[in-house]
């Protein structure tokens, strides 16, 4: 076993080794990068590291550069957790055979997108979370498919617009409630499960430590505003998702072991649903007369999935 | 844009086109070439963030929020990260460092590219009244 | 050598090559008819006759992904699969050679639906004909023993680092008995020697990115410099087949022949189906008939320079795909024409589809093909129709 990185504070963090380089080609604003960096950096141990096709690969190694200072390896769209797998199997297999690289710690991270997660990677990710790999899956969640220009996932929550889910006349865009990978993960006996929030960097690292310490699978669930596609300006990710999580849109939990559920914040002040889909262009039309029980639709989902999260918590179930 | 030296003919290239990131070993910390930290990106930016010491109390938010990597933290006497440099390499001018910096007036904030930091810094506002 | 005779299938002749070679990482799911494979593997494991890791995916599709995440890890690599499970492996096929990983796989070749079919056809081996692996044929379970165990010591040599593909009949091969000689262990694993890894993402003194994206600038270079090392691999296979005829006795070339030299009328084909030809050409010889038979034993690269020795002075080839070609010639059938063309060769070219969903190719079809060769022979021109079906019922069905 590693020993955990100290990380108290920033002025603590920051020392850290950089583990993820500028150069790459995300959008200005891109919260992929800033969860990665929060990520990768929370630990001293050497990472392997596989990625599912989408924004974050794409953009970090494209030939001749790459950004990643560890091991990276990219497959294909679906297959981010079997990869990953493929890696960690083979490092189980070299160190029980005393044929190990390195006696150095080494942990196992795949990066996929909502896409290569909830939709095309499911099964992948499925069968490697089954198999009880020590592996960290880190879902960055931005709704949609927008490495190829905002197309729809079965993470797009009701009423955003997308390419492929546009609003019209006679629609409001996505008609579905956004998948909860949580649930379904937890569902698998993952030993950690969590979800987080870029803006809340503490949250973050203190998940992807209790993720490095974990020896099972973990699932993290990282929502990631995106300029480009959910349209607000690059500067204001981190107030998305600040907001994201005052307003409980994304609740910060835990499930531990497949049924214990901490809600790691409370949010002090009600925030409503509405200023948070009225920062963003994706949910501008919801605001038309016509599409007003669609935002009201979303506080009722939001308010009882909060209810839901808390009784759980305190069922300690 | 790619640059010349790195066009190499088919058979330069590793097998497989693996990349490396480090030439030799990692804790020598010197980058390779195909490490995308010899690539700029400062083309993308319009406006570039600059930043003013004068406010700054080192909270290192812009540090842990910067999405290229960009805020380059130096340590003090102490070990401590403290506000080291901008990387205007690969700065994208995304503005988000300016947007989490927390004091009043702001240290960081955004500026044309081309202008001076210096001229930056004699226009740097006044502390804002709370509203 | 001395060596040991036992009865084995084709399927368990390639899983105990598999164990003689100390694999690292075996990532598979099961699927008709190579789960014996799996099955024998997982024996191993449970009996703790292997040391490697075995991980039993959910899928082809993470079966290759798990195996080019492990080989990329650094570490020896293999697995197996038929039909549906190599359609569904066929993205990460190209990935594996793309990224130069020295995998092994069996692929016990079964018809692809629809309609569903269990049985053996090439159906699956021509889907990836163009993936970048190196394509053997076994034609029986001694063949699939000794051509796994060459297998990994020619992906692994550094001047090809490409996967193999070493194929199968499925059932006529992968659930045939029949005696065959096989290495002691430590003889087998010497031959193969320790694996030698090639910037392995596990070791941390070297970090390495796998399967970044080449767009404009660079894809045509990548893909070429894969080219050449498949050209390469010419030499490293002909080096390793001696060496494994030094050690065993047994001899494997790109192409196997069989009385050719004053053949008339000549066969070509790979598989199983080279058994019963011999059979046929057997029979026919004893007729006095001037008939021979190419068994295709290196199907990627395609060893062009090798079959042409055989084809100058034969009057007629037919050529027999084990796949329907829907809509053109059959693809070994196009190679041949290729080097019939390129080497200025004049023979008549017939085309036979056969043997779909594992239908039977007897002695008495293979005369009654090596007959209507004859009567081209004769008439000095084709006089039959270019492509032709045997042994299917209904109305006679050709084309051309």
């Amino acid at each position: 076993m590693s020993e955990m990185k100290q990380i108290k504070n920033l002025k603590q963090f920051s020392t850290s080794k950089e583990r993820f380089q500028g150069g790459h080609r995300l959008c200005p604003g891109c919260s992929h990068s800033i969860i990665v960096r929060e990520f990768v950096n929370a630990t001293d141990d050497e990472l392997c590291v596989s990625t599912a096709t989408g924004c974050l690969e794409v953009c970090s190694t494209i030939y001749p550069y790459t950004s990643w200072d560890v091991s990276w390896i990219h497959i294909g769209f679906e297959n981010a957790a079997a990869a990953i797998s493929g890696v960690e199997a083979m490092h189980k297999s070299l160190k029980n055979n005393k044929k190990s690289f390195s006696d150095k710690p080494m942990k196992f991270i795949a990066f996929a997108g909502d896409g290569g997660t909830y939709d095309i990677g499911f099964q992948s990710l499925s069968g490697a979370a089954e198999r009880g790999h020590d592996f960290i899956y880190v879902c960055l969640d931005n709704e949609g498919y927008m490495n190829t220009g905002g197309q729809r996932s079965s993470s797009t929550p009701i009423g955003g617009a997308t390419t492929t889910s546009p609003a019209g006349k006679v629609s409001y865009g996505e008609k579905k409630l956004k998948k909860d990978m949580m649930q379904i993960m937890a569902a698998h006996g993952c030993e950690y499960v969590a979800q987080s929030a870029p803006s809340n960097w503490k949250d973050m690292v203190k998940k992807a430590q209790k993720s490095f310490a974990a020896s099972g699978p973990v699932y993290i669930n990282a929502v990631s505003p995106c300029p480009t596609e959910w349209k607000f300006d690059p500067s204001m990710s981190m107030e998305i998702s600040k907001v994201m999580v005052e307003s409980r849109v994304v609740p910060l939990y835990e499930i531990e072991n497949g049924s214990k559920v901490t809600v790691n914040y409370k949010p002090k002040n009600h925030v409503p649903v509405e200023e948070y889909l009225g920062m963003q262009g994706r949910f501008k039309h919801l605001f038309k007369p016509s599409n007003k029980h669609v935002i009201e639709e979303w506080q009722k989902n939001v308010d009882a999935k909060w209810e839901y999260l808390l009784r759980r918590e305190e069922a300690g179930i | 844009m790619t640059e010349e030296h790195l066009l190499k003919g088919w058979e330069e290239f590793e097998p497989g086109a693996t990349l490396f990131s480090f030439e030799g070993k990692p804790d020598q910390e010197v980058h390779h070439e195909n490490n995308s930290v010899q690539h700029s990106v400062a083309d993308w930016r319009v406006d570039k963030p600059v930043h003013n010491k004068e406010f700054c109390i080192d909270c290192q938010f812009c540090w842990v929020y910067c999405p290229d990597t960009s805020i380059i933290p130096d340590v003090d006497d102490k070990g401590k990260g403290i506000f080291g440099h901008i990387d205007y390499k690969h700065c994208k001018g995304c503005g988000i460092c300016v947007d989490v910096c927390p004091t009043n007036p702001k240290s960081l904030l955004m500026f044309a590219d081309h202008l001076p930091v210096e001229e930056a810094l004699r226009q740097w506002p006044e502390k804002e009244e709370k509203k | 050598m001395e060596q040991n005779r036992i009865v084995w299938d084709g399927n368990m002749a390639a899983s105990q090559a598999m164990r003689q070679a100390k694999i690292d990482v075996v990532a598979a799911y099961p699927i008709t008819p190579s789960t014996p494979i799996v099955q024998n593997y997982s024996q191993f494991v449970a009996d703790g006759d292997v040391d490697g890791e075995f991980v039993m995916v959910e899928s082809e599709h993470s079966a290759m992904s798990a195996c080019v995440g492990a080989a990329s890890a650094g570490g020896r690599v293999a697995t197996a699969t038929s039909s549906q499970g190599y359609a569904l492996m066929i993205e990460v096929l190209y990935q594996a050679s793309g990224m130069r990983l020295p995998i092994v796989l069996n692929a016990v070749n079964r018809a692809l639906a629809a309609p569903l079919n269990i049985h053996g056809d090439h159906s699956d081996m021509y889907l990836g004909r163009d993936a970048g692996w190196i394509n053997m044929v076994a034609n029986n379970p001694q063949e699939v023993y000794d051509l796994n165990l060459c297998a990994f010591k020619i992906a692994e040599d550094y001047s090809v680092r490409l996967p193999v593909a070493v194929n199968q009949d499925g059932f006529l091969v992968s659930h045939t008995t029949e005696a065959l000689n096989y290495l002691p262990d430590d003889e087998a694993y010497k031959f193969i020697g320790d694996y030698k890894p090639h910037n392995p993402m596990l070791d941390p003194e070297k970090p390495v990115t796998y399967g970044a994206q080449t767009e404009g600038e660079w894809h045509y270079e990548h893909k070429m410099r894969h080219e050449h090392a498949m050209y390469n691999s010419f030499g490293v296979i002909e080096k390793v087949l001696a060496e494994y005829k030094e050690l065993s006795g047994r001899e494997y070339k790109f192409v196997e022949t069989y009385q050719v030299d004053d053949a008339e009328e000549i066969i070509i084909c790979m598989g199983s189906v080279a058994g019963t030809t011999q059979l046929a050409v057997d029979k026919l010889r004893a007729e006095g008939k001037k008939v021979g038979l190419v068994s295709v034993r290196l199907w990627r690269p395609f060893p062009k320079e090798e079959l042409a020795k055989y084809l100058g002075k034969t009057k007629t080839i037919t050529v027999l795909d084990r796949s329907a070609p829907l809509g053109s010639t059959g693809a070994l059938y196009n190679e041949v024409a290729a080097v019939m063309v390129d080497n200025g060769y004049n023979a008549v070219l017939l085309n036979y589809v056969y043997g779909l969903g594992g239908r039977d190719m007897t002695i008495d079809h293979l005369t009654e093909i090596f007959n209507s060769a004859k009567e081209c022979s004769d008439a000095g021109k084709r006089v039959k129709p270019l492509i032709q079906t045997i042994n299917l019922r209904g109305k006679e069905l050709s084309f051309y």
